[in-house]
C-alpha cells in the first residue's frame, strides 16, 4: 500500500519537474518562465522526498524529508522574488504579449542598455 | 500562544505514554488535547486560540485548492502549442502594514503558480505582482481577486 | 517478493528518473541559450532543484536513505547560490 504511495508521489513529482523544465524551455520571456520553472519545480522536489519519506517509513527519515520539504517550500518565493526583482529592474525584456505594466512609470529611469552583468547575444 | 505551548505538550505526553512515536500519533495527540483544552476553558478563561485552529485548518486547504487549480491552468498553457496568457504587472494597494503581513503575503503570492511577487514601493503602501492571466478588460477584477486573498491571511493572522 | 519490488520500486523509480532526465536536457537548453544572464540564473536553479529530485528518486531505486541527506544538503546549498546570483544581477557585481 505505502508502495503503491510513494510510487503516486513519485511519478508526480517528476511529472511536476518535467512540465517545469518544458516551460522553461518554450514561454516566451522571462518572467513568465519563472512561473513554470520556480514553482512547478519546488513543488515536484518537495513531491519527490515527499515519496521518500513514504517509500522508508521510517520516523528518522520522515523527519529529516519533512524538514527538507518545509525547507524547499519556504525558500522557492524567496529565490524566485529575487531573480524576478533583479531581472525586472536591469531591462530584462517583457513578452509583447503583455497586456499591462504598472511598475514602470516608477522606474523612469528603468536601464534600457543592459547592465555590465547581463550578456546580449 | 501559551495555549498552544500546552497543547504541543500534551501531546508529547501522550506520543510518550501511548510508546507509539509516528507522526499520526502525533496529530491524534494533538487533536485529543485541543479537545481537553476546550474543555478546561471553563477554568482557564476563554482564548481566542480555540477559533483560530479552525481558521488556519480552514486557510491551509483554501490554500492547497488554490494551488492546485492554479498549477493546472500553468501546466495547460505549458503543454498545448498555443499561449493563452495574458501577462502583466499589476499594483496592488495594501491594506496591510507589519513587515512580517507583507512577507506573508508576498510568499504565499510568490508561491502560488501564475503570481509572482516583484516588488514593493517604498512607502509599503503597494505591491507590485507579475500575474500570467490578466483580464484585459477589467484589470480591477484581477486586484480584487488578490484583495480577497490578502484578507484571508488577514483573518488568520489577527 | 521479486515482482512486488520490480512494481513498486523499480519500475516507478526509473520512470520518474527518465523524466527527470528529459527535464535536464531541456533545462540546460535553455542554460545555453540564454538569452540574457537571468534566464541563464533560472535555468541553473532548475538544474539544482532536478538534481534534488533525481538524488530522492535514486534513494528509493537503491533503497539507501543516506541520499536523502545529500538532497537536503543541495536544496540549502542551491538557494544560496541563486540568491548570490540574483544579487549579482541586480547589482552588476558581487557585493
Amino acid at each position: 500500500m505505502s508502495g503503491v504511495f510513494s510510487s503516486v508521489l513519485m511519478l508526480l513529482g517528476a511529472a511536476f519537474m518535467l512540465v517545469a523544465a518544458i516551460g522553461v524551455f518554450r514561454m516566451p520571456d522571462l518572467l513568465t518562465r519563472m512561473h513554470a520553472s520556480t514553482k512547478a519545480g519546488a513543488l515536484g522536489g518537495g513531491l519527490l522526498l515527499l515519496a521518500v519519506a513514504v517509500h522508508f517509513g521510517e520516523l528518522g527519515i520522515t523527519s529529516r524529508a519533512v524538514a527538507g520539504v518545509a525547507f524547499v517550500i519556504l525558500t522557492a518565493p524567496v529565490a524566485a522574488h529575487m531573480i524576478g526583482r533583479a531581472a525586472y529592474l536591469t531591462g530584462v525584456p517583457l513578452w509583447e504579449g503583455t497586456i499591462v505594466d504598472e511598475l514602470r512609470e516608477r522606474y523612469s529611469t528603468r536601464s534600457r542598455t543592459p547592465n555590465p552583468g547581463t550578456t546580449q547575444d | 500562544m501559551t495555549i498552544f505551548l500546552w497543547n504541543i505538550l500534551l501531546a508529547l505526553a501522550w506520543l510518550a505514554l501511548t510508546g507509539v512515536f509516528t507522526p499520526g500519533n502525533l496529530v491524534v495527540g494533538f487533536g485529543l488535547s485541543y479537545v481537553i483544552l476546550r474543555f478546561a476553558q471553563y477554568a482557564i478563561g476563554p482564548s481566542p486560540y480555540f477559533g483560530k485552529v479552525f481558521d488556519v485548518i480552514r486557510f491551509i486547504l483554501f490554500f492547497l485548492y488554490e494551488l492546485i487549480a492554479s498549477s493546472l491552468r500553468v501546466a495547460h498553457d505549458v503543454l498545448t502549442p498555443t499561449h493563452y496568457m495574458r501577462p502583466g504587472v499589476i499594483a496592488i494597494p495594501l491594506e496591510i502594514e507589519s513587515d512580517e503581513e507583507i512577507t506573508l503575503v508576498a510568499n504565499l503570492i510568490s508561491l502560488t503558480p501564475g503570481t509572482l511577487s516583484l516588488d514593493v514601493s517604498a512607502d509599503r503602501r503597494t505591491l507590485y505582482i507579475h500575474a500570467m492571466y490578466v483580464d484585459e478588460e477589467d484589470i480591477d477584477a484581477f486586484r480584487q481577486k488578490i484583495k480577497r486573498f490578502e484578507r484571508k491571511v488577514l483573518e488568520v493572522t489577527r | 517478493m521479486i515482482l512486488e519490488r520490480l512494481t513498486a520500486v523499480f519500475v516507478p523509480t526509473h520512470l520518474a528518473l527518465a523524466m527527470l532526465i528529459i527535464a535536464l536536457f531541456l533545462a540546460f537548453a535553455r542554460l545555453l541559450r540564454g538569452p540574457t544572464l537571468p534566464d541563464r540564473v533560472v535555468a541553473l536553479d532548475l538544474v539544482s532543484t532536478l538534481a534534488v529530485g533525481m538524488m530522492a528518486a535514486y534513494a528509493v531505486m537503491t533503497n539507501q536513505p543516506v541520499f536523502l541527506d545529500v538532497a537536503i544538503l543541495l536544496a540549502l546549498i542551491a538557494f544560496l547560490g541563486t540568491v548570490a546570483f540574483a544579487l549579482y544581477v541586480g547589482k552588476g557585481r558581487i557585493p
